[in-house]
């Protein structure tokens, strides 16, 4: 598979070169991340660097809490504002109930996904690896490391994780009563023959919903992932335009990358947090409104 | 040149794409700077509901991103 930026310059160097080695002339990033022969073959070089990340948050992780004080330390420190700005800023969108049962995950995913996508851009990554010599220089063949969310099985696999995670807060908020209702049951007070006619446009729409809660796995990982892989790739072909000044071009986007980084993280998370909002606000507020003395 | 129809083409409707996506995210952030000039204590519950719309407006050029890769 051919990256669609440098199909161009691939052609122009086809023309000019023997045709035999026009596929090892091919430069740019690979759509799907490369296996590693090194590493037995089904060890991809995306999987390789989402296991140095988790492995990096793990450890800092349990360095920073391990002797907790009440003074905080340098690491404890960071942990701690990163932990609970997190969680302020999720309790103002999603509510103090829905934050509990969902800081664990939303907030795993955001710093997973932002410390991976930081990671991808510390130089190195996809530029050390296994190759081989051409008449144009060394080519790479097989990098050793890929940004993690360059590969779309890890955003499909964390956007099925959601999705899995979120039918399990559906039920235990709403309950499968409650689920079925708030797909396709009439919202609003109406009365008469507009009643009925609501019933049947709310039950139509509900198919709709259900079509749009299907969609969200997907356009959640394509996201991510074109994103990310559509940022390297632009890495890449800035770092190539100009021979001589590859050093110096990339950089006004190496700015621009780790902004994206931090926004689709973000991002992420809030639209997790967004849709558990959307299937669990309506009975939530009912619940506290009957609780209430 | 030798390119493939299908591959110029979709050239072409990513750019579409790229015109579509441009006006809804000009068209949010217009209107969120202006809600926010005029309330500036709301900026970040805006600025977060900023985010996810352009987030789902951003989806869609996404989608056509992808259909750009798959016809060539």
């Amino acid at each position: 598979m051919r990256t669609k930026l440098n199909r161009g310059l691939w052609l122009l160097a086809a023309l000019a070169s023997v045709p035999v080695f026009a596929e090892a002339e091919e430069h740019g990033l690979s759509q799907s991340a490369v296996p590693l022969d090194s590493l037995g073959g089904f060890v991809s070089n995306s999987m390789v660097v989402s296991w140095m990340v988790a492995a990096g948050l793990i450890v800092f992780a349990r360095r920073a809490t391990r002797d907790m004080k009440k003074t905080p330390g340098r690491a404890q420190n960071l942990m701690e504002w990163l932990i609970e700005s997190l969680y302020g800023f999720l309790e103002s969108i999603i509510g103090a109930h829905l934050v509990k049962r969902t800081f664990w995950f939303l907030a795993t995913i955001f710093l997973f996904i932002l410390a991976a996508n930081w990671f991808g851009l510390v130089p190195g990554v996809g530029t050390i690896g296994w190759g081989h010599q051409t008449a144009h220089g060394f080519v790479i063949d097989q990098p050793l490391l890929r940004g993690a969310n360059a590969d779309m099985n890890l955003t499909l696999a964390m956007a099925l994780i959601f999705f899995a995670c979120w039918i399990v807060w559906a039920m235990r908020e709403v309950g499968p009563l409650g689920f079925l209702k708030e797909l396709f049951a009439p919202k609003g007070e109406t009365s008469g023959f507009l009643k009925v006619l609501m019933v049947l446009v709310f039950f139509c729409a509900g198919f709709l919903e259900i079509i749009s809660i299907l969609f969200r796995p997907v356009s959640l990982s394509f996201r991510l992932y074109g994103n990310i892989f559509a940022g390297e790739n632009m890495l890449e072909a800035m770092a190539r335009i100009q021979p001589g000044l590859g050093w110096l071009l990339p950089i006004p986007f190496y700015f621009m990358e780790v902004l994206v980084g931090l926004v689709q993280a973000l991002v992420f998370m809030l639209l997790c947090a967004v849709f558990t909002l959307l299937i669990c606000q309506h009975e939530e507020s009912a619940h506290e409104a009957e609780t209430k003395p | 040149m030798m390119v493939p129809m299908a591959e110029s083409m979709a050239g072409v409707g990513a750019g579409f794409v790229i015109v579509g996506a441009g006006i809804g995210v000009g068209l949010l952030w217009a209107a969120g700077l202006q809600s926010i000039a005029r309330q500036p204590e709301l900026q970040t519950k805006l600025q977060a509901v900023m985010l996810i719309g352009a987030a789902l407006i951003e989806g869609t050029a996404l989608f056509a991103l992808v259909i750009c890769l798959m016809t060539k």
